[in-house]
């Protein structure tokens, strides 16, 4: 079988060399005509992205965690609309896929529509299925458009699409390689008959979103090919060419401008599936040399039997957020921005399992390969003219709370509750404060969906929406706040929930410069409440604040507080679950925030009285909020004395400290402590 | 070599480095924290910290919205001078502290001699 290797993917993501005819083709590029080329791609992409969101049924089509994109003949991306950045350096390989081992038998074909899920051949793991069709003019493979989506069934041993119990790939539902599933522009029957009993759990939104990203891809291959028509076919290769080249010469001008060095940073996970326990999620040595640069992942805990592990190619996708968010913030979606960088890794890491590993749950460790990313760039890009890019990480934890059953129209359901997946903070940042309730870590540009439409759909009512108080992590730059969503089971019976994530124990992400990380979160149900009967006398005494209903239970029933990550229970109408959104970690020190910053976040209920005078060490008329500065002064600097007075020096330290282990029963999936070396093969079914 | 500024380069908030001493040194007190081929954090004074007097737990057990201090501490490094909290790490209680931060100190005297960098407001420039 000819699954691509390691190194076949790391070489897929390099740019291929231009062909004859594309290098003739751009020279009939000009200055000007090459900007309003450029401009084309984003419209026609644009275009094709409103098309996708509207079409679309999943809650995270319509908040548009999905990636559009065109591509060379040669299956590199020229530019993308998102969405969701994961996609957009990855997919290459894909394409290159198809190209080597499909031009013979099934054929490619103009008319023809290629789908896959599987993370094996280069997606980041199966819930994430794209729609690829090439683009050809008179008979010449000129281009490829895809659609990327995430959808919230794959039809595996749990509802949701994510399960978090699978131990192999076998128990993940749907995991298909590349494969035709259309020609001459239709859809093939047999296919959609195969593919829809994967989605039995909720057809209406598996068949939807699987057309959405039909339709969505042909969109921009008819609109490429209007443009050929209109500006003549030499002039969109060629465009597409230079693309290419432009981004590839500003990747390399901006990596060379950095500092040479060695640059690390370690995090940490606290879920392998339903279990608790400690991983080292990510060991990243960043090293620039010249003009390039090397992610190594040597010291990641090792691979283990959970849906807990990130094929090589999806650790790239979630680098590829951040670069695209921060360091590239001012290049182009495009593949060859990756040129100058090389990844190193080992085998059998988390982050570089077998081929049997499940991986579906890959976004909760894939994401610390994010946040180490963001440490080590802002310890690289701190000392250049890009200091005010560097940031914390995003807020990585959240509640991802799976809805599944049937609505109170009584069609089959299974989606996410993506409010608290699209609400998380963003870091504290060198400048500023992190952006409250920003966006979904894996997709910048996700919004939370509409809650009646929520209301409407799934069968549950949203009771409350606010930022989440004491969320985000203090600092000079405080993270922004997370939010919180509390969700009543309503109009049905029972409604069966289980929830992935991780963050409940250990805070995820490392903060910036003196910052502290942002709060944990636990799972939180409430059964055999009052909460809707008190609604519906209309009891004035019922509070909505999340801060008192967590501290005062005035909301009176069986509360638990467990692991975020929870098997699927059925649970009644007027129980409740709660949704939360991580803060962001801050940056820099807290005593260096301006007190009055802190009044102005204790009155929007971003922070708690505690945090202001424990943490931010800030005196203020807690009734009129005003800032006593002589007092506050006093205050900091006795605590300035007070670290002088507990600190040791670093020998000291570490004398003491290296003698400490986390209990034995935690580690696990660890490895050997604390190198996190592997201890032993891991077996799966 | 081209500079516009002194020959003191801000590598973090609160760390400095001295090019032509090779020393590191605390942005807000000019302490100096050690030689900059050595790591800066052996420079500072380092406290454990239980996760929970940051992060305070408001509900009883031990899902509680605190950190679990048997799982995670952290980690604060102070300037010796100032008492500036520099950096801090969330790790596992005992795991290796983090070097974060090896400038290659020769690269950059030579790329800023050749003048292919220059150094402007304390921070890296390409050159025009």
């Amino acid at each position: 079988m000819p699954i691509p290797t390691l190194a076949e993917k790391l070489q897929w993501l390099k740019p291929a060399p231009a062909t004859d005819y594309e290098k003739e083709c751009v020279q009939t590029i000009k200055h000007g005509s090459y900007e309003i080329g450029v401009q084309i791609t984003n419209d026609i992409l644009d275009e094709a992205m409103e098309v996708f969101v509207r079409s679309s049924r999943s809650y995270f089509g319509v908040s548009g965690d999905s990636m559009v994109a065109i591509f060379t003949a040669g299956g590199d991306l020229i530019n993308g609309s998102c969405g969701t950045y994961l996609h957009a350096i990855i997919q290459p390989i894909i394409i290159k896929f198809i190209l080597k081992y499909y031009q013979e038998n099934p054929g490619i074909r103009d008319g023809d529509i290629f789908y896959t899920n599987d993370a094996l051949y280069g997606g980041i793991h199966n819930p994430d299925q794209v729609a690829i069709m090439p683009v050809f003019h008179e008979g010449r493979l000129i281009a490829w458009a895809t659609a990327a989506l995430h959808t919230t069934e794959t039809g595996a041993v749990e509802p949701g699409g994510m399960p978090v119990s699978a131990k192999s790939r076998f128990e993940e539902g749907l995991n298909m390689p590349p494969i035709k599933i259309g020609e001459n522009f239709h859809l093939r029957n047999d296919f959609l008959e195969f593919y829809s009993v994967y989605g039995l759990r909720a057809p209406a939104m598996f068949i939807s979103d699987l057309r959405a990203r039909c339709t969505t891809a042909d969109r921009v291959r008819v609109r490429l090919l209007e443009q050929v028509e209109k500006r003549g076919v030499e002039f969109i290769v060629g465009l597409m060419r230079k693309m290419l080249d432009v981004a590839e010469a500003g990747a390399f001008q901006k990596v060379k401008a950095l500092p040479d060095g060695k640059f690390r940073s370690v995090v940490f996970n606290d879920a392998i599936g339903w279990t608790p326990a400690l991983v080292r999620a990510c060991f990243l040595t960043l090293t620039k040399s010249g003009d390039r640069l090397t992610f190594d992942f040597e010291g990641t805990s090792p691979e283990n039997p959970s849906s807990y592990n990130v094929h090589t190619q999806a650790v790239v996708g979630h680098i590829a957020n951040f670069m695209y968010e921060y360091f590239f913030h001012d290049l182009p979606i495009c593949s060859s921005t990756f040129a100058p960088i090389d990844f190193v890794f080992p085998e059998g890491i988390i982050l570089n399992p077998d081929k049997l590993a499940a991986t579906s749950c890959c976004v909760y460790i894939g994401m610390q390969t994010r946040c180490a990313t963001h440490n080590c760039f802002a310890k690289m890009m701190y000392a250049t003219n890009l200091w005010t890019q560097v940031a914390s990480a995003p807020g990585s934890q959240h509640t991802a709370q799976i809805c599944a059953g049937h609505s109170q129209w009584n069609l089959a359901v299974s989606d996410v509750l993506s409010f608290s997946l699209n609400t998380q903070g963003q870091g504290g940042r060198a400048a500023d404060d992190g952006m409250d309730a920003y966006g979904f870590a894996w997709c910048a540009f996700g919004r939370a969906p509409d809650c009646e439409q929520v209301e409407g759909e799934l069968p549950i009512t949203v009771n409350l929406s606010q930022h989440w108080k004491d969320s985000s992590g203090p600092g000079l730059h405080r993270g922004g706040s997370g939010a919180v969503q509390q969700w009543m089971i309503h109009k049905v019976p029972n409604m069966l929930s289980l929830c992935m994530g991780n963050g409940s124990k250990v805070p995820l992400g490392q903060p910036l410069f003196g910052g502290y990380a942002s709060a944990p979160i636990p799972g939180i149900s409430v059964r055999k409440t009052d909460m809707l009967a008190r609604m519906r006398e209309g009891d004035p005494e019922l509070t909505l604040d999340h801060r008192e209903l967590l501290e005062d239970r005035s909301t009176h029933g069986d509360w638990t507080f467990e692991l975020i990550a929870r098997t699927p229970k059925m649970y009644s109408e007027g129980d409740l679950l709660f949704g939360f959104s991580g803060g962001g970690p801050g940056y820099g020190d807290p005593l260096e925030r301006a007190p009055e910053s802190v009044v102005v976040d204790l009155k929007k209920r971003i922070i708690s009285e505690w945090t202001a005078k424990n943490v931010y060490r800030v005196a203020f008329d807690t009734e009129r909020g005003k800032v006593d500065n002589a007092q506050t002064n006093e205050l900091r600097a006795a605590e300035r004395k007070a670290r002088l007075a507990r600190g040791k020096p670093y020998d000291a330290f570490v004398a003491d400290w290296s003698k400490q282990s986390p209990p034995q029963e935690i580690l696990q999936y660890y490895g050997s402590w604390p190198d996190a070396k592997p201890t032993g093969p891991v077996f799966r079914p | 070599m081209t500079t516009t500024g002194d020959r003191r380069l801000r590598i973090t908030e609160y760390l400095d480095l001295d090019l032509d001493g090779e020393i590191w040194l605390c942005n807000r007190c000019n302490r100096v924290l050690g030689p900059a081929r050595e790591n800066y954090k052996r420079g500072l004074l380092l406290y454990d910290r239980d996760p929970r007097e940051v992060h305070p737990p408001i509900v009883e057990g031990n899902f509680s919205f605190a950190p679990d201090p048997l799982w995670v501490r952290i980690v604060e490094f102070y300037c010796p001078g100032c008492g500036t909290q520099i950096e801090t790490e969330y790790l596992p209680p005992g795991h290796p502290i983090t070097r974060d931060i090896e400038i290659d100190l020769d690269a950059l005297k030579k790329r800023l001699e050749s003048g292919e960098l220059i150094l402007k407001n304390q921070r890296l420039e390409a050159a025009p």
